[in-house]
């Protein structure tokens, strides 16, 4: 392991550092145009309902690295000359949106109407009814599919080498040409990687149990449980916890 | 089709095969294509006495990742058929590896055609990715076509179109096998209830 020295753990680090801020950068962008995509899919009048449609189609049909290729080799063209870090940012933005915006459509689309029928008897406005009855819901519905889908954002920024940004990936390449030690750079970036995805993956469960819902007890499931008693798990339990402790 | 065995491995197994399979499993869903594309051109044939071209390399790569999608989603499927149905073959004098073979693994496989469909979109996109470690396949003719007539935009937008063909009518297909092989009132549908 002598190429390992104070040198290449400083590429490395600056490496990791890129990855990151890729991530960090496209994540919550990529949610953002995820979830305009799937409004306008499922409550924007019809033509703008299939521009919703033919995006999804586009961007979830065809490569990611084509997407990034088009961008920051393609748009020159126009006049658009994009730096590495906005390319490979704008692409990973607009391709995880696609595939947000495919969950948070189905979970949409799975909010029984009558939710919607009794915010509007209740008073409220079609707009508020969708934006504060239903579409918390479906989000809720919609994340597990979508911190899936930051997990795959976190591999697929290694693409972002390859429009020239050199992050883990690209400095993992740059020590492995430089020390002929190709498994053992790869074997340490692979490693980085899986370690970012067990950091993702755990602070998304965290998110999941922080806005889980007690499940509403199906009758007779219950019956068995003293009454009263709290069956959720998760955040709300928690909440009810520390209500208890405080009074 | 590697991802069958790798499924039924993680289901039952012992557990010196499921610790074996976990790592597999870790190695091939938790590393980006393209660190497994490098590792396995450059650091596989970068050791003495081996030599890979690089259409092996890309192939065994993109083949081992996706068996370890695959056997997740059979693990899924082979947990979705009811149990009652493995006992009843049971019952009915079969012996556990006919139970599976007869029973379990055609229904499992019934569930499991949408989330293959998914997959074989997932590979497709990724083989563009083979051209890093020097496979002409379309990604690079298309690079090349950009390089020659200076000409990225249009270049990369047949590419795009190329792709898009590839992956719609593959799923449109898979989709039709999914129709063609329910069988009513054992699908999905029964858990929706």
């Amino acid at each position: 392991m002598s190429f390992l020295n104070a040198q290449t753990l400083r590429e490395l680090a600056i490496g990791l550092q890129m990855t990151v801020l890729l991530i960090v950068l496209s994540a919550p962008l990529g949610l953002a145009v995820g979830c305009v995509v799937a409004w306008t899919g499922v409550y924007a009048p019809l033509p703008l309902r299939w521009g919703s449609h033919i995006y999804r189609s586009a961007l979830r049909g065809t490569p990611l690295l084509v997407q990034l290729f088009l961008l920051y080799y393609g748009l020159p063209r126009f006049g658009f000359v994009l730096s590495p870090l906005t390319a490979a940012v704008l692409g990973f933005s607009l391709c995880s949106g696609a595939y947000h915006a495919e969950y948070l459509r189905a979970a949409l689309l799975s909010i029984p109407e009558s939710q919607f029928e009794a915010a509007r008897a209740l008073g409220l406005s079609r707009r508020s009814a969708l934006l504060r009855v239903v579409f918390p819901q479906a989000l809720r519905r919609a994340l597990p599919g979508c911190t899936n889908e930051v997990v795959y954002l976190v591999k697929y920024s290694s693409l972002a080498y390859l429009v020239t940004l050199v992050e883990l990936t690209g400095a993992g390449r740059l020590i492995a040409y430089r020390t002929f030690r190709f498994f053992e750079v790869f074997l340490i970036v692979g490693v980085i990687y899986l370690m970012l995805v067990a950091v993702v993956a755990a602070g998304a469960a965290w998110v999941e149990r922080r806005v889980a819902l007690e499940r509403t007890p199906e009758p007779g499931v219950m019956r068995d449980r003293p009454i009263g008693r709290p069956s959720g798990h998760g955040a709300s339990l928690r909440r009810r916890r520390r209500v208890q402790n405080m009074s | 089709m590697l991802g069958v065995p790798v499924g039924i491995g993680h289901r039952y197994g012992n557990r010196v095969l499921r610790t074996f399979l976990w790592v597999f499993d870790r190695l091939f869903r938790g590393f980006p294509v393209i660190v497994l594309l490098f590792l396995f051109y450059f650091g596989l044939g970068g050791l003495p006495g081996i030599r890979i071209p690089p259409f092996t390399a890309a192939v065994l790569a993109l083949g081992l990742r996706s068996a370890a999608y695959q056997g997740q989603v059979f693990r899924g499927a082979l947990g979705m058929v009811e149990h009652g149905q493995e006992e009843a073959a049971r019952a009915l004098g079969m012996h556990r590896g006919q139970t599976l073979l007869w029973i379990l693994l055609p229904q499992a496989f019934r569930f499991s055609l949408p989330a293959l469909a998914n997959e074989y979109a997932v590979v497709l996109k990724d083989s563009a990715l083979a051209f890093v470690v020097g496979v002409v396949e379309l990604m690079s003719a298309g690079r090349f076509m950009a390089t020659r007539n200076r000409d990225p935009l249009t270049a990369y937008l047949a590419v795009a179109l190329l792709y898009w063909i590839l992956t719609s009518g593959g799923v449109a297909v898979l989709r039709l096998l999914e129709h063609r092989t329910r069988i009513p009132g054992l699908g999905l549908e029964r858990l929706r209830r």
